[in-house]
C-alpha cells in the first residue's frame, strides 16, 4: 500500500514539477527537460491506474516522438554557436489568464463527458483496439485523415523554399 | 519487498550490462583483429581477456572536463538518461520458457518504447555540449533513430501477429521452428535497423570521427564518455538477446537453466554479426542512410508483414 502511495506521489511530483518547469522557465532547453519529466509522470499515472498499454504508449508517442521534435525545431532554428535560445514573454498575466481559463474549461467539460463515455476497464490492448477499430472506427480514421491533410498542408507551406 | 526486488534488478541489469560492456570490448577488439588479420589484444591475461580491467580503472580516473560555455546542468546528467533506458529495457527480455524479471502484457512495446527515452537524451547532451560538431551529431543520431524505429517495430510486429500476444513470455511459449524462415526476412530487417538505432558502424554516420570528431559526446570524457560506451554496447546485447528471443524462440530447443545458455550463446552469435558487419562494411552517406530506411526496409518490412498475415489466415 505505502509502495503505490510512494510511486503515485513520484508521478505526480514529476507532473506538477515538470509543469512547474515549463511555465517558468525562460530557457528552452530546460523548458523540453521539464515538459519530458511531465509527459513521463503522466506515463507513470496510467500505470498506477492499470493502464500499461496507454503508459507505454505514452512514452512511445509523446516522449520518443512529439518531445524530440520539439527539440529538434528548436536545434535547427537556433544556430548553435548563438547562444542559449529563451522564451521571451512580454504577457505574462495575460497569458496565465489565458492557460487558467482553457484548463477550467477543459475541466468541466471532460467532468460532464467522461462518465459515461470511456470504455470499462480499457487496460489491455485488444480493449482499446476492440473501442477504436470497433464502435469509434469512424472518429479514429478521420482522425488520421485530418493528420495527414495538416502534414500535406505543412509540406506545401515550407516546400516553395527549400526546393533546389 | 517489490521496492527491493526492483532495486537489485536494477542493480543486476546495471552489472550485465557493464561487465557485457567489458567482456564486449574485448571480444569486439579480438573479431575486428581477425577481420584485418591481425591479433587484438594478447598480452595482458591469455588471449588479453585482462585488457580491459586496466582500461577500466583508466577510464574512471580520467579527468571529468565541462567546457566552459556548456549547460553544466544538462551536461553532465544527460548521459545517465543516455545509458538509463538501455538498462531498463533489459527487464522485460524472456530468458527462458516462463521467467523474465519483468513479466508484463505490453513486454515487446515496452522493449521499443523505452529505449526512445534515449533519444532525447542524446539530443540533449548534443545540445548541452553548445559545440557545432556535437550539435550536427545529434541532429543525425536523431533523424537516424527515429526513422530506423519504423522498419524495427513492424519487424517486430510480424512475430507479434504470429504470436497473437504482446507478452515477450507468450512470445516464446507460442514460437514453432517453421516461423524461423516464415520470419526471416524481419529477423534480416530488425538486426539491420538494431545496428542503425545503437549507433554503429556502417550506420555511425552521427559519431563519424574523420568529419564530426565523435560527434554527439565530442565533448565529453572519461566516466561520462564510458556512459555513453556502455550505452552502445548495452543497446548491443539487449538487442541480440531479444532477436534470439523473438526470432530465434529463446532457449528453445532447451528450458530451464540450459535454455538460458542457449539464449546467450544464440545472443552472442547475434553480437559477433553486428561486429562482423561493422568491421566489413564502409560508412553510408547520411542522405543513402535515409532512403534506404525509408525506400527498402520499411516497404520491405510491410511486405513481410502482409506474408505473416496472408499465412495466419491460410493456417
Amino acid at each position: 500500500m505505502t509502495l503505490e502511495i510512494l510511486a503515485f506521489a513520484l508521478a505526480a511530483l514529476l507532473m506538477l514539477g515538470g509543469a512547474a518547469v515549463v511555465a517558468l522557465t525562460k530557457d528552452l532547453m530546460r523548458l523540453v527537460v521539464g515538459l519530458g519529466a511531465f509527459l513521463l509522470g503522466v506515463a507513470g499515472m496510467f500505470l498506477y491506474y492499470g493502464h500499461a498499454f496507454l503508459a507505454t504508449a505514452q512514452v512511445f508517442v509523446y516522449v520518443g516522438g512529439v518531445l524530440v521534435l520539439v527539440v529538434f525545431a528548436v536545434m535547427v532554428v537556433h544556430r548553435a554557436n548563438g547562444g542559449r535560445p529563451l522564451v521571451t514573454s512580454q504577457h505574462d498575466i495575460g497569458a496565465a489568464a489565458v492557460a487558467f481559463g482553457v484548463s477550467g474549461m477543459l475541466v468541466m467539460s471532460l467532468r460532464e463527458s467522461v462518465g459515461g463515455w470511456l470504455p470499462e476497464s480499457g487496460t489491455s490492448g485488444s480493449s482499446i483496439a476492440q473501442e477504436l477499430l470497433g464502435g469509434h472506427l469512424v472518429a479514429f480514421e478521420l482522425l488520421g485523415v485530418l493528420l495527414l491533410v495538416a502534414l500535406v498542408a505543412v509540406l506545401l507551406i515550407v516546400g516553395p523554399g527549400e526546393r533546389r | 519487498m517489490t521496492l527491493l526486488w526492483g532495486f537489485l534488478w536494477g542493480v543486476a541489469a546495471v552489472a550485465t550490462i557493464a561487465g557485457g560492456a567489458i567482456l564486449g570490448v574485448w571480444w569486439e577488439r579480438k573479431v575486428s583483429a581477425r577481420i584485418q588479420m591481425r591479433y587484438g589484444p594478447q598480452q595482458i591475461g591469455p588471449f588479453g581477456s585482462l585488457q580491459m580491467i586496466a582500461d577500466v580503472p583508466k577510464l574512471l580516473f580520467k579527468e571529468d572536463i565541462v567546457p566552459a560555455l556548456a549547460d553544466k546542468a544538462i551536461f553532465k546528467y544527460a548521459p545517465l538518461f543516455v545509458f538509463g533506458p538501455v538498462a531498463v529495457s533489459m527487464v522485460v527480455i524472456p530468458f527462458t520458457a516462463g521467467w523474465a524479471p519483468l513479466n508484463t502484457s505490453v513486454g515487446v512495446l515496452f522493449f521499443l518504447a523505452v529505449p526512445s527515452i534515449e533519444v532525447i537524451a542524446i539530443l540533449l547532451s548534443a545540445w548541452a555540449s553548445h559545440n557545432t560538431l556535437s550539435t550536427l551529431g545529434g541532429l543525425r543520431a536523431t533523424a537516424q533513430m527515429i526513422s530506423y524505429e519504423v522498419p524495427r517495430s513492424l519487424a517486430v510486429l510480424a512475430i507479434v501477429l504470429l504470436a497473437g500476444s504482446l507478452r515477450p513470455l507468450d512470445v516464446v511459449a507460442a514460437w514453432r521452428w517453421w516461423w524461423m524462415p516464415l520470419t526471416f526476412v524481419a529477423f534480416v530487417i530488425y538486426f539491420v535497423a538494431s545496428i542503425a538505432e545503437m549507433n554503429r558502424g556502417p550506420f555511425d554516420i552521427p559519431e563519424a570521427e574523420s568529419e564530426l570528431v565523435a560527434g554527439y559526446f565530442a565533448d565529453y570524457s572519461g566516466m561520462r564518455w564510458a556512459s555513453f560506451m556502455m550505452a552502445e554496447y548495452g543497446a548491443m546485447i539487449a538487442a541480440s538477446l531479444f532477436g534470439a528471443a523473438l526470432f530465434f524462440g529463446g532457449g528453445w530447443p532447451f528450458g530451464g537453466a540450459l535454455g538460458v545458455i542457449t539464449l546467450i550463446v544464440k545472443a552472442i552469435l547475434i553480437m559477433t554479426a553486428i561486429m562482423w558487419v561493422k568491421w566489413t562494411f564502409p560508412r553510408l552517406r547520411q542522405d543513402q542512410l535515409m532512403s534506404f530506411c525509408w525506400k527498402a526496409l520499411t516497404p520491405l518490412a510491410l511486405v513481410q508483414l502482409v506474408v505473416v498475415g496472408v499465412v495466419l489466415v491460410w493456417l
